[in-house]
């Protein structure tokens, strides 16, 4: 099959050596099936081993490998180079979490403000009229959520350096309040703080760079319909 | 705490079980990983969690390994586990025959068998092939494989375990034919510096020749590949796999909300280069498809290569003849190289048991008497790693 040369343009930071942070250029003939994360390791293994990127599964499970890739928000190992038709892919760290070195990001910024108590099971939603087997109550599933970090990266509010906690967080709040059965409890304290929801600006980026279809906005739009609620609530005597 | 300081090579799955049941018998251990941690073969595994029912046949062994580590892993990572049990599905006649051999085998092993009716299997799975004779359920599940190693580094770190990623072992250091610490290359910084440790213990797996060859050591590591296949959906919650011996695309673990078929089996020299046969991923959408119909026409989300550490000498070719079980092994009695210790072999399912393995060995070396007690504790969530 035909092979295209395609140039690669990447971010390198390397604190005290390569600091201010520069590009890099590097060339490689890609395939049919080359994903941006085969390139960068391509490039890893055969031009420059000292290039650093954060990578693991190679199927959109792990969220490990999100970049901005031409600009936008995306996971290496599920974008195909030839598929963005542009002779030079740019590849740059996440935004909004603090940088460690090349293209990797710090993850510590991005689970702050996750609580240990969050389950990362639900229940599974496919085939609902199912019989389970035995041994099994009900079938569950992972989080669509892999925490890859598109959503903080691609969101104007946390690029503005606010310290709003950011649709990441916001989403999982409202899954676990629908784990819940519904019941927000204390959990939408931080939802209705002042770093909560009212910071969103609605620009909708997050949802719309989510390689997991999770919609953070729908979820943030849901938590403000259940503060209003319970808002109104509070101001007519009622729990 | 006592005195003696362990290095670790390899932030896989095996580096992850290996310094936590270190730091949890007390000593200090620091891990060097050359990339981000499960860059290597772990983060790539299809994500099963094997009862051990595929090796009950001709493995016993391994299949003895996978179960006796699937029942202590839903005790200390239930988090890291989609616990839906899996059927093997018989399609053809000679799968029928097979059954026999197969559900004796797991009886030898001691892994749980339910034999269902095709209406049975069809009641729990819609979306199975509705020509199937018989299936069988047993105990598997589905890993999230980033996840389930970042629970032991997270426990292991909350004990003060040093881990190190984006560091990359260059060398070893060596004195009087005793290694005594590696030469490490720090790609945050690119600078390079010495770390002393009592022990060095390889755990990178598919890469383990690299780190021998630095002591003018060996052991016996051939990197086999295999290709998976991801796409968009869930047919089914439990795991299927086809009912007969090892094979191409006979296993569908579904995890979150993607199906993974896999896989195939070779073997390369090097773990770095493992290529992508565009065969391959047609054969995985065919053969899965026999067993779930479905895949046939389900959106394709990724394919990707990841290469088994399997234990074997030059000759092998495929792979498939190889054991999947584990060994550590001393390079004092293999190379007279004091001072370090090869694990590999195995399966993502019996990490805690490869590292209670290497650990009883490094405790051995060192003079050390300390149990074993990984099996009773539960890990702490993935998320404290970041703590």
């Amino acid at each position: 099959m035909a092979e295209n040369l395609i140039r690669f343009k990447i971010f390198r930071y390397k604190p005290g050596t390569i600091d201010p942070p520069r590009y890099d250029i590097f060339e490689l003939s890609v395939g049919p099936r080359t994903t941006v994360l085969d390139a960068l390791d391509e490039i890893r293994v055969d031009q420059d081993r000292t290039l650093m990127f954060r990578h693991s599964c190679h199927h959109a499970s792990c969220g490990t490998c999100g970049f901005k890739i031409n600009g936008r928000e995306g996971l290496g190992c599920v974008t195909n180079v030839l598929e963005l038709g542009t002779e030079e892919v740019v590849v740059e760290p996440l935004d909004g979490l603090s940088r460690v070195v090349d293209l990797v990001v710090d993850m510590a910024d991005f689970f702050r403000d996750y609580s240990p108590d969050w389950t990362y099971l639900q229940d599974s939603e496919w085939h609902p009229q199912a019989a389970t087997p035995e041994g099994v109550d009900h079938y569950v599933r992972f989080e669509s959520c892999i925490e890859c970090g598109a959503c903080v990266s691609a969101c104007p509010v946390t690029a503005a350096g606010s310290f709003y906690v950011g649709p990441a967080v916001l989403a999982a709040i409202n899954r676990e309040i629908g784990k819940n059965d519904g019941r927000p409890g204390s959990l939408l304290d931080l939802a209705g703080s002042e770093r909560g929801v009212w910071q969103c600006h609605s620009a909708f980026e997050c949802s719309a760079v989510c390689p997991s279809d999770v919609d953070p906005a729908g979820h943030i739009m849901a938590l403000r319909r259940q503060l209003i609620r319970q808002k109104v609530r509070s101001l007519f005597g009622m729990k | 705490m006592n005195e003696f300081h362990v290095i670790v090579i390899g932030g896989g799955g095996t580096g992850a079980a290996v310094i936590h049941d270190l730091t949890q018998r007390g000593l200090r251990a620091t891990l060097l990983e050359r990339g981000e941690l499960t860059s290597g073969t772990t983060g790539r595994h299809h994500g099963l969690l094997h009862s051990g029912a595929r090796y009950a046949v001709k493995d016993q062994e391994s299949a003895v390994e996978c179960i006796e580590e699937n029942l202590i892993l839903r005790k200390i990572a239930p988090e890291a586990l989609e616990l839906n049990e899996g059927l093997f599905v018989a399609i053809t006649e000679e799968d029928e025959a097979y059954a026999e051999a197969f559900l004796a085998g797991c009886e030898t092993c001691h892994i749980p068998t339910r034999v269902l009716t095709p209406k049975q299997a069809l009641e729990l799975e819609p979306n199975l092939n509705p020509n199937l004779r018989l299936a069988v359920q047993i105990p598997d599940g589905t890993i999230d494989a980033w996840r389930l190693p970042l629970h032991f580094f997270a426990t292991a770190k909350h004990r003060g375990a040093d881990i190190r990623p984006f560091n990359e072992v260059v060398g070893l250091l060596q004195e009087a034919g005793t290694v005594s610490g590696v030469r490490v290359l720090d790609h945050r910084t690119s600078k390079e510096y010495d770390l002393k440790g009592d022990l060095v213990v390889n755990a990178t797996g598919a890469w383990a020749e690299k780190i021998t060859a630095m002591a003018r050591a060996d052991v016996p590591i051939r990197p086999s590949p295999g290709v998976m296949v991801a796409v968009r959906g869930r047919f089914h919650n439990m795991v299927i796999n086809r009912l007969h011996p090892s094979g191409d695309g006979d296993i569908i673990v579904p995890q979150r909300n993607l199906s993974v078929i896999g896989t195939t089996s070779w073997v390369v020299d090097d773990p770095d280069k493992l290529g992508l046969p565009e065969d391959h991923i047609q054969l995985m959408f065919k053969n899965g498809a026999e067993m779930v119909p479905s895949i046939r026409n389900a959106p394709f989300r990724a394919a990707w290569s990841a290469a088994r550490p399997l234990i074997g000498s030059k000759g092998a070719d495929e792979g498939r003849e190889l054991s999947r079980t584990f060994k550590c092994f001393d390079h004092k009695e293999r190379d007279n190289v004091e001072g370090l210790v090869t694990i590999s072999g195995g399966k993502a399912t019996t990490l805690r048991g490869m590292a209670e393995t290497t650990v009883d060995v490094v405790c051995r070396k060192l003079g050390l008497d300390i149990p074993c007690r990984t099996k009773e504790e539960v890990l702490l969530p993935y998320r404290a790693y970041y703590d």
